[in-house]
Order: C-alpha cells, then sequence, then structure tokens
C-alpha cells in the first residue's frame, strides 16, 4: 500500500471530519486524492501538524480531528506526544503514515525502522493500532469509531515514485475554507 | 516588571476575550504564567513551536490565543512563525521575555538579546516593549492588531539578576 492508497481509504471513510495534514507529499497526496475544505494542508513548519490538531481537537469536542503525519514530521516534534498524551483529547485521532523514510525530499531513511513511533506513542497514553494492509485499515477505521482518544494508527506504507501535484489554494484560502468548514 | 501589573495584565487579555495561554515558562514572565495558572487557563508545551501549533488550531477554531516564551525560544520559533503564523496570517499574541537585555545578564543571553529587537522587524511582525506604565495601551494595540488578523509581540525587558 502507497500512501495515497491509504488517504483515500481514510478520507472517504470520515466525511467532514476536519483533516490536518503535514506538510510534503501528504498534503500534496490528500489535495489529489479528496480535497475537502474541512482539511487543513500545512503547508510549511514541518512537525507541527499534530500540535494544530490538537488545538483543534480540544476546542471542537463534538468533532473527530484527525491528523494525517508522517514518521519524519512526527519525529521532528516527539513532544507533541506527550502533551497530547497528558491531555488526553477524546476525540484526536492521530494517523502516522510511516515509510521510514523522509520521501518529500528524496527518500532519505529515518530511524522509524529501528524506533517504533506506535511504541513511543503507547507510552505516552495514546491508544494504539497498526497495519501495513488496505484490509487491516478499513477494519481498524470501523472499530475506532467507538474508541475515546487519543488515537494513533501506524500505517506502514511503502514508497511510491508518484508526485501528486501541489495544493492549489493559497494558505489564505486554505485557512478561510476551513474555518468556514469547521464551525 | 512588577508581580501586581504581571497579574493584572492576565486579568486584562481574559476581559479582553483571550481564551488561551500557552508556551513555554520564562523567569520573566514568572508572575504572569502563575496567574494564568491560577486561573486554569494554561498549556505549557514542550517546545515554543508546538505552543505556536497549539495556539494556531484554537484560533482556527475561532478561540483567541496568546503564546509566551522567552526570546530563546522565540529564536527557535522563527520558521513557524514565517511558513504558519505569518503565511496564513493566524493573529496570534506573542509575549516573550526579553533575556540579553542587560548587557550583564547572563553569558547565554548576550548574542541574541542584543539583536531580539532587529529579529522582529527583520522578520516584520510587529511589537510593542510593554511596561509597568504602558501595558494597558499596549494591550489594546495588540488586541487591535489581531483584531486585523495580524500577529503580534508583546516583549517585557528582564530588568533584573537572580
Amino acid at each position: 500500500m502507497i500512501r495515497k492508497e491509504a488517504i483515500k481509504i481514510i478520507s472517504e471513510n470520515i466525511g467532514k471530519n476536519p483533516i490536518v495534514s503535514a506538510n510534503g507529499f501528504m498534503s500534496r497526496d490528500l489535495f489529489e486524492v479528496n480535497d475537502k475544505e474541512s482539511n487543513f494542508y500545512m503547508i510549511g513548519s514541518m512537525g507541527l501538524a499534530s500540535s494544530i490538531g490538537l488545538g483543534i481537537a480540544l476546542k471542537n469536542p463534538k468533532k473527530r480531528v484527525f491528523v494525517f503525519d508522517g514518521d519524519g514530521n512526527i519525529l521532528m516534534n516527539l513532544g507533541s506526544l506527550v502533551t497530547i498524551g497528558s491531555m488526553v483529547p477524546k476525540n484526536l485521532v492521530h494517523i502516522v503514515f510511516d515509510n521510514s523514510s523522509h520521501e518529500s525530499t528524496g527518500g532519505q531513511p529515518t530511524q522509524s525502522s529501528i524506533i517504533a513511533i506506535d511504541k513511543i506513542a503507547k507510552s505516552t497514553n495514546y491508544i494504539v493500532f497498526r497495519t501495513s494492509s488496505k484490509k487491516g485499515l478499513q477494519k481498524i477505521l470501523k472499530q475506532i469509531i467507538k474508541k475515546s482518544g487519543p488515537i494513533l494508527v501506524l500505517v506502514k506504507i511503502n514508497k511510491s515514485n508518484r508526485v501528486s501535484k501541489r495544493v492549489s489554494f493559497t494558505p489564505i484560502q486554505i485557512k478561510n475554507r476551513f474555518m468556514k468548514a469547521i464551525q | 516588571m512588577n508581580e501586581k501589573v504581571q497579574r493584572r495584565i492576565f486579568h486584562y487579555l481574559k476581559k479582553n476575550k483571550i481564551e488561551n495561554f500557552i508556551g513555554v515558562p520564562d523567569s520573566t514572565l514568572k508572575h504572569f504564567i502563575d496567574e494564568c495558572q491560577k486561573n486554569n487557563r494554561i498549556i505549557i508545551s514542550t517546545r515554543e513551536e508546538e505552543a505556536i501549533g497549539i495556539a494556531t488550531g484554537m484560533t482556527l477554531s475561532k478561540s483567541s490565543s496568546l503564546v509566551f516564551m522567552q526570546n530563546a525560544g522565540f529564536a527557535n520559533s522563527i520558521s513557524t512563525i514565517t511558513s504558519l503564523v505569518q503565511l496564513y496570517e493566524i493573529p496570534l499574541i506573542f509575549l516573550i521575555g526579553w533575556r540579553g537585555y542587560l548587557s550583564d545578564d547572563a553569558p547565554e543571553h548576550l548574542k541574541i538579546g542584543k539583536i531580539q529587537l532587529d529579529l522582529l522587524k527583520i522578520i516584520g511582525l510587529k511589537s510593542k516593549i510593554i511596561t509597568e506604565k504602558n501595558w494597558k495601551t499596549s494591550c489594546d494595540w495588540a488586541f487591535k492588531q489581531i483584531k486585523e488578523k495580524k500577529p503580534c509581540v508583546l516583549v517585557i525587558r528582564r530588568m533584573f539578576h537572580d
């Protein structure tokens, strides 16, 4: 399974719930596969998708807030796992698409092949799921509906050579339509 | 800045609909931070960039936020400020404790302390030095800035040694 396939399965499953997607290929893939007004494409500030997602989750307790993170991204902000785990946002679902590489910058390795990110998350009080198949992912999406967060789903993905187009909205447009969508 | 004014600033901000106070502690701001804690309005993050991310998420949800930090943490945050806060025009108020304002402050603060105001200027972030005399008008200025969707900075100078 490549990231784009995993993104498609999840984003089509969760309706209009807000998604904060990490910079680089993550946001580009989400934009190409399933653009929605409730997608916040974080095009810069690498590492911070889960922090932005936490802020949204705390202020929108009736919505399920999804973070589409990468392994390289969350490894830049591991403190975020500690903060999220201690604040216990019940409505936060943190998906980490893990290909053990910085794919957006040329596929250089991360250390997630040696240190398991889901194990770190578990020790910071997340409820953790892990899969590397489409079937497994679909099953997890059903399982988490009734679970209380913070939830982390680690989706092991393969690298891909297909590069999605850039997000064509300006940052201000991304912000404005997102704010309207989550009102 | 004295304890009484720091505590009053918190209540003035709160009265003016600043709902969230997020950041990394700084001794220059300790009475302000203590008041945030007493009033249960605080999130202490692991790094300053993280605080800016959380505050951004809250502001996107129409809940106004202030991010507090020491200027060392401001230096950490410059890329986040330019590629998130300024890029998306997120109206946050930053409250920054200025270490290295005094030229005989601890050595680790001197280099950044010396260029603090230039750093703000060069990234185009509007700021005011907030004092025991001008704090109210400076806060009013900040409210006006965020109403116009502009992030802004209030700086408190470190005037003491410990």
